[in-house]
C-alpha cells in the first residue's frame, strides 16, 4: 500500500504542498484531482524521491521508499519523455535493465508490451518515427514493462483519441484486477468516473476530499437536479431555496443544490408552473463534487 | 541490482546506441584519415632523396659539383639511400643554360666554377642547393690548400661536417630529446581535441536528456549520480577506443613510413599519454555534465560550457609555452593547476623536464579533485535535471538537491 501522510513542500514563496495526504492499496485504482497548479505532479514525484519533500511521510507497505523501492514502480510524468532515436523495443527492454531485469525478461516484457499495443511491427523503428499517439503507447508500456507493483501516471489520458484511451483504460483495469496499485492524474471526470472506484481531490497543496467514490456522492451534502419544463421557470427556481450552483443550456436547467432541501414541495409548485418534460434528481457527479471541492 | 550493475547498464547503453552512431563513425574515420595523412603524405613529397639536376659552362664545375654530393651526403650509414643526387648537364653557351634554368630542366648553372646562376633569389623554404655548392667550391679550394699535406678531399669533407663542439642546453629539449618535441607537439594535440570532443559528448548528452524529457523516467528508477556516471563511463569507454586506436595507427604509419625513430616514441609516452586522456577526461567530464544540466535546449549547452572551454584553451597555451621552456614557471604553475595539468604535464614528461614528484602530487591532485568533483557535480546535476525551462543558477541546483 502506497501511503502519503503530510506532505510539505515550498519553491520559493509558494507552498506547492501543504498538508498533501492520501493513500492507495493494492487492487485498486485512485484517480487523482486536482486544478491545475494544485500539486498532483509534485505529490507524484515526491513518491519517486525526485522532489524531496520539506517535511511529511512517503512510504510502501509502511517503510519508507528508497532507491531499491522505486525500481519496482512504474512512472509517466506529465512531460513525456523518450530517447527519440532509440529503437522502440531496446529502449523498453533498457528501461527494463535498469529496474533490475534480466536482459531476457526485459527483452521478453519489451516484446509483449509493443505486441499489446499493436506495436510489434515498429519493434526496430525509433521512437520518434511514431505517431504521437503510438508514442505516448510506447510511454505507458516504459511504466509498465518491467512489472511494477505501482503505477503512477501523470495525465495519461491526455491527448489520445478515444480508441487509445479505451486501450489505455483496459490496461489500467486489468492492473488494478491483477493486484497492482494505480495512481493517475487526469482532468477528464466522467473517465475517472468510469474507471475508479477512488478518488482523491487535491487544491492548493492539500487533498480535501478522499475516498469511494460511491460513499462520497451518496455522503455529499449535495445532489444534482435537472428540470425542463414548458413555460417560464424563472419564478420556480427563484424561489428554490439552498441553490450552489446552476447552468442553463437551451430550456434545461442544471442545479446543484443542498441535500436538504425540501424535494416534495419543489416538484408539486413544478407540476403547477407547466409541463414537465425533464425532471432527475441524483446524487452529484463527480464532476458536481470536484467543483464542490475546489471553490 | 546493485549500483554497479546499473552504472553498467548506463555505460552499456551509451556504447551500444553512439558507438553505432554516424558521428562517432565519422569522427573515428574522419581522425584517422587525418592522422595518417599528416604522418603518410609528407612522405610522397619528402620522401626519397633531393634531385638536383645542375647545368656547368666551362670548365672546373665537376669537382664543385662531386664536393656538393658528398657534403649533401654526409653521415650516411653504408647501404642506406642517397640524401641528394646530383645530375650534371653541359652547355656551351651561357645563354643556353639560362634558357635550361627558365623551363625548369635544371636547377642551378654553374659558370666556370667562379659563378652560380639561380632562377629567382626566393629565401623562405628555398632550396639548399645553392649553400651545399657553396660549401662544396670552398671545400675543392680547401681540398687545394691542403692537398700539399697528402689530405684526401673525403677526409676534407669529414672534417667539415663533423660537430666538434658538444652542445648543452640550460633549458629547452635536451640534446637527442629533439623527436620528443614532436610527440609532445603531437600528444598535446590529440589530448586537447579529444578531451574537448568527448567532453562535449558529455554536455550534450546530458542536455539531450532533459530536452526530450526521458530524464524524468530514468531518474524515478536510477539515482542521478549512476546516471551521470554510467554516461560519463560509456563515453569514456568509446572515447579511449579511438584516442589509443588513433595513437595505435599512428604509431604503425610511423613505422612504415620511417617519418620519425620509433624508438623515440617510447612505451612511455603512449602510457603517460592515455592517463593523461584518462584523468583529463574525468575531470572535464564532470564539469561538463554538470554544466548540460543546467540548461534544457541545446542552443544554450554551448554557452553553459564557455568557462570549461576557456581552460582548456588557457591550459592548451600554458602547454605550447611549455613546449619552449618545460622547466619554466608557466609549465610548473600548470603542473599544479588540476585543470591546466591533463595538457601541461603530458608535454614536460615528454621532455623528461619534470621531476618524479612533481608528475606524482600533480597526479594525486588531479584525482582528488576528481574525486570532489563526483560529490560537487553530482549534486548540482541532481538539483538541476527536473529544472525544465531557462537555466538553472548553480545555487539553485546545489539548494535544491539538499536532503
Amino acid at each position: 500500500m502506497l501511503e502519503i501522510r503530510d506532505l510539505h513542500k515550498d519553491f520559493g514563496d509558494v507552498a506547492a504542498l501543504n498538508g498533501c495526504s492520501f493513500s492507495v492499496d493494492r487492487g485498486r485504482m485512485l484517480g487523482f484531482l486536482g486544478p491545475n497548479g494544485a500539486g498532483k505532479t509534485t505529490a507524484m514525484r515526491s513518491i519517486f524521491g525526485l522532489i524531496r519533500p520539506d517535511s511529511g511521510r512517503v512510504s510502501w507497505n509502511g517503510d519508507p521508499i528508497t532507491a531499491n523501492e522505486t525500481r519496482l514502480f512504474g512512472y509517466m510524468p506529465e512531460q513525456r519523455g523518450l530517447y527519440p532515436k532509440m529503437k522502440t523495443h531496446d529502449q523498453l527492454a533498457y528501461l527494463g535493465r535498469l529496474r533490475g531485469m534480466t536482459k531476457r525478461e526485459a527483452a521478453e516484457a519489451a516484446a509483449y508490451w509493443l505486441d499489446r499495443f499493436g506495436l510489434a511491427e515498429r519493434r526496430a523503428d525509433p521512437v520518434e518515427a511514431l505517431s504521437h499517439g503510438n508514442q505516448q503507447r510506447v510511454q505507458l508500456a516504459a511504466a509498465l514493462v518491467h512489472s511494477p507493483d505501482l503505477l503512477v501516471l501523470d495525465e495519461p489520458f491526455s491527448g489520445l483519441d478515444p480508441i487509445a484511451v479505451e486501450t489505455m483504460s483496459d490496461v489500467l483495469r486489468e492492473q488494478a484486477a491483477s493486484g497492482k496499485a494505480v495512481v493517475f492524474s487526469s482532468h477528464q471526470l466522467d473517465l475517472v468516473e468510469d474507471l475508479c472506484e477512488d478518488v482523491a481531490i487535491i487544491n492548493h497543496g492539500a487533498v480535501v476530499v478522499e475516498g469511494n467514490v460511491r460513499t462520497l456522492k451518496d455522503a455529499a451534502p449535495i445532489r444534482h437536479l435537472e428540470i425542463e419544463i414548458e413555460g417560464d421557470p424563472s419564478p420556480l427556481l427563484g424561489a428554490l431555496e439552498g441553490v450552489r450552483h446552476s447552468v442553463t443550456s437551451g430550456a434545461m436547467h442544471t442545479v446543484i443544490i443542498d441535500a436538504a432541501t425540501d424535494m416534495r414541495g419543489f416538484l408539486a409548485r413544478a407540476q403547477d408552473a407547466g409541463r414537465i418534460r425533464h425532471f432527475t434528481y441524483t446524487t452529484p457527479s463527480l464532476s458536481d463534487l470536484f467543483r464542490e471541492a475546489v471553490q | 541490482m546493485t549500483g554497479a550493475g546499473i552504472i553498467w547498464q548506463v555505460a552499456h547503453r551509451e556504447i551500444t546506441e553512439r558507438g553505432r552512431s554516424k558521428a562517432y563513425l565519422v569522427t573515428t574515420g574522419v581522425t584517422l584519415l587525418i592522422v595518417v595523412g599528416l604522418i603518410v603524405v609528407p612522405t610522397f613529397f619528402g620522401g626519397g632523396p633531393d634531385k638536383y639536376p645542375v647545368g656547368s659552362v666551362g670548365a672546373g664545375n665537376e669537382a664543385i659539383i662531386d664536393s656538393a654530393g658528398l657534403l649533401g651526403n654526409a653521415g650516411l650509414e653504408p647501404g642506406q639511400d642517397p640524401k641528394v643526387i646530383f645530375t650534371v648537364t653541359s652547355f656551351d653557351r651561357v645563354e643556353e643554360a639560362k634558357a635550361a634554368l627558365e623551363t625548369g630542366d635544371i636547377d642551378a648553372v654553374l659558370v666556370d666554377a667562379r659563378e652560380v646562376i639561380v632562377k629567382s633569389a626566393s629565401g623562405f623554404g628555398g632550396s639548399p642547393l645553392v649553400g651545399l655548392l657553396q660549401r662544396g667550391a670552398s671545400s675543392v679550394e680547401l681540398e687545394a690548400l691542403v692537398s700539399e699535406k697528402g689530405q684526401a678531399a673525403a677526409d676534407v669533407i669529414a672534417v667539415m661536417t663533423s660537430d666538434p663542439l658538444t652542445t648543452t642546453t640550460l633549458s629547452g629539449p635536451k640534446p637527442g630529446k629533439e623527436n620528443a618535441g614532436v610527440v609532445a607537439y603531437a600528444g598535446l594535440m590529440l589530448l586537447y581535441i579529444a578531451i574537448l570532443l568527448y567532453g562535449t559528448w558529455i554536455l550534450s548528452g546530458v542536455t539531450e536528456e532533459k530536452s526530450n524529457r526521458v530524464v524524468e523516467v530514468l531518474i524515478s528508477s536510477v539515482k542521478p549520480w549512476q546516471l551521470l556516471a554510467g554516461k560519463i563511463a560509456g563515453i569514456g569507454v568509446l572515447g579511449i577506443a579511438q584516442f589509443s586506436g588513433t595513437i595505435m595507427v599512428a604509431l604503425v604509419a610511423v613505422k612504415y613510413t620511417k617519418t620519425f625513430d620509433l624508438p623515440s616514441i617510447g612505451a612511455t609516452s603512449v602510457a603517460n599519454l592515455i592517463i593523461w586522456f584518462i584523468l583529463g577526461f574525468l575531470i572535464y567530464a564532470m564539469l561538463f555534465g554538470a554544466a548540460g544540466s543546467l540548461v534544457s535546449r541545446m542552443e544554450d549547452a554551448q554557452n553553459v560550457a564557455f568557462p570549461m572551454t576557456m581552460i582548456a584553451v588557457a591550459g592548451f597555451f600554458v602547454s605550447i609555452v611549455a613546449l619552449d621552456d618545460p622547466d619554466g614557471l608557466a609549465a610548473t604553475v600548470g603542473t599544479f593547476v588540476p585543470l591546466t595539468a591533463p595538457f601541461v604535464v603530458p608535454v614536460r614528461a615528454a621532455f623528461d623536464a619534470i621531476p618524479l614528484w612533481q608528475f606524482a602530487a600533480s597526479v594525486i591532485l588531479v584525482m582528488l579533485t576528481i574525486a570532489g568533483l563526483t560529490l560537487v557535480a553530482g549534486r548540482i546535476y541532481a538539483g538541476a535535471l527536473l529544472r525544465f525551462g531557462g537555466r538553472t543558477k548553480l545555487r539553485e541546483a546545489w539548494h535544491s538537491a539538499a536532503e
